[in-house]
């Protein structure tokens, strides 16, 4: 009898087939018994909200608006110097940034900002120093409870070389709230490392599940330390945010630099606590 | 040497064959498990398989929850003694500019058998090009900076030699 194939490389074939079959077999085996069927994905966090916004409506108790357009003057300001009250100075060899009380409001100005036609000109380490009709005013920094040591901050910027950037603006203390300079959240938002060695936030957790933060030391003399906020504190809400997620807590750092009121709800020992910050 | 030649053959078909089996898609899950333990995961659109491949399509990487990067192609690549992952269009979350250059155009791992010790890393972006290794002996990483321009934000954590700017860290 004639053969169709040679015996020989029917088989290598069928030994090709044999080692073909076998490894599949193995991962077979390893597939069922240790891979995973299905994979791990990130779920969208549903029920959570835009952080909210603090807006002071005026009542509605004036007349209606009149609809007779009449160009009016420009009035002069006509202000005078002892409204205005040096809550903060922030005083760098490139820059020159105050925090003023100017009519029960905060205001940031920098050098040759204008303020009810008040011009900054410069400021030292306790004043400030402004220009109107070619006079000059010196004003001196308020001597509050918060502002009298602190509020000061005389920094010498080194350039590109500093391994630390210095921390621009301060909190001060405005009786019943707390005012944040914008700048200072500009910078902690730049420089995060910043952050933590101010300020250690750890992880309260209810058996598996992520329940909130906890506040675990706050460097003394530090701004943090000045927001009122002690160590052991658990941070519960952010402006109506619960803070129950890292991605609740990302969300209110990737929008903090667009508030201008913060309220903190914390809860310190069985007592929970809402702090009020305007930013500015 | 009909015997050698023989075991020869028999080595190369298992190679082939434990290549064209493998289940990379489980496998791929597995890694998607591990880093599931370190709060990583990982959002594909889709994946396909090749005989020695295994590519991501716009893929999001999210740690403990928040969104950090996204990337366009994630291909990994392996003939066993050789593997190479590369990723294509890597973009830092907006929110991370402070942080990390943002664009990095591509980046690119290799493990290699003739050198089990480290990885090799190579990256081009925004911040120019990088190069450098994982060596897995000493659990550092080291990564040398090609240029200076975009890596502002990166310099509080360099620092330099003569070749200029360095990451350096350990794990």
């Amino acid at each position: 009898m004639k053969h169709l194939f040679k015996p020989e490389v029917f088989k290598n074939i069928l030994g090709i087939l044999v080692l073909f079959l076998i490894v599949k077999i193995l991962w077979f085996v390893v597939e069922v018994l240790w891979l995973p069927p299905v994979g791990i994905d990130q779920i969208a966090q549903k029920g959570s909200k835009a952080l909210y916004y603090r807006v002071k409506l005026t009542p509605n108790e004036a007349a209606a608006p009149v609809t007779t357009t009449r160009k009016q003057p420009v009035r002069q300001a006509s202000g005078n110097i002892k409204d205005i009250k040096l809550l903060a100075i922030y005083n760098a060899s490139d820059a020159t940034v105050v925090t003023v009380a100017y009519k029960s409001k905060t205001k940031v100005l920098s050098r040759g900002d204008n303020i009810n036609g008040f011009i900054l000109e410069g400021a030292g380490n306790d004043f400030a120093t402004f220009s109107k009709q070619s006079k000059t005013y010196k004003v001196h920094l308020l001597k509050g409870k918060a502002s009298s040591t602190s509020s000061v901050k005389t920094i010498k910027t080194t350039g590109i070389k500093a391994k630390s950037v210095a921390v621009k603006g301060d909190v001060t203390d405005a009786g019943d709230h707390k005012i944040i300079d914008r700048a200072l959240l500009e910078h902690y938002a730049k420089n995060m490392d910043d952050i933590y060695k101010n300020i250690g936030i750890g992880e309260v957790r209810e058996g598996k599940n992520l329940a909130g933060f906890r506040i675990t030391f706050v460097r003394k003399d530090s701004p943090f330390a000045k927001l009122g906020v002690r160590r052991d504190d658990v941070i519960k809400s952010i402006n109506g945010q619960e803070i129950n997620s890292y991605n609740a807590a990302f969300g209110v750092y990737k929008n903090i630099q667009n508030i201008d009121n913060l309220t903190l709800v914390i809860q310190r020992g069985k007592e929970e606590m809402e702090l009020e910050y305007e930013i500015n | 040497m009909q015997m050698v030649k023989k075991i020869f053959i028999a080595l190369a078909v298992i190679w082939f064959a434990v290549l064209l089996f493998m289940p990379k898609q489980a496998m791929y899950y597995k890694l998607e498990q591990e880093l599931a333990k370190h709060a990583i995961k990982i959002n594909e659109k889709s994946m396909d398989e090749g005989i020695f491949s295994f590519t991501l399509h716009q893929a999001d990487i999210y740690a403990k929850g928040i969104k950090l990067a996204s990337v366009e192609k994630v291909h990994f690549f392996t003939v066993l003694f050789y593997t190479k992952v590369t990723l294509e269009k890597l973009t830092l979350d907006d929110s991370l500019k402070n942080i990390a250059p943002t664009h990095t155009k591509e980046a690119t791992l290799i493990y290699a058998i003739w050198n089990p010790l480290n990885i090799s890393v190579e990256a081009e972006g925004s911040f120019g090009g990088l190069n450098g290794a994982v060596s897995l002996a000493d659990k550092t990483l080291h990564l040398d900076f090609n240029e200076s321009k975009g890596i502002e934000m990166l310099k509080p954590k360099l620092k330099q030699s003569e070749k200029g700017w360095y990451y350096e860290t350990s794990f």
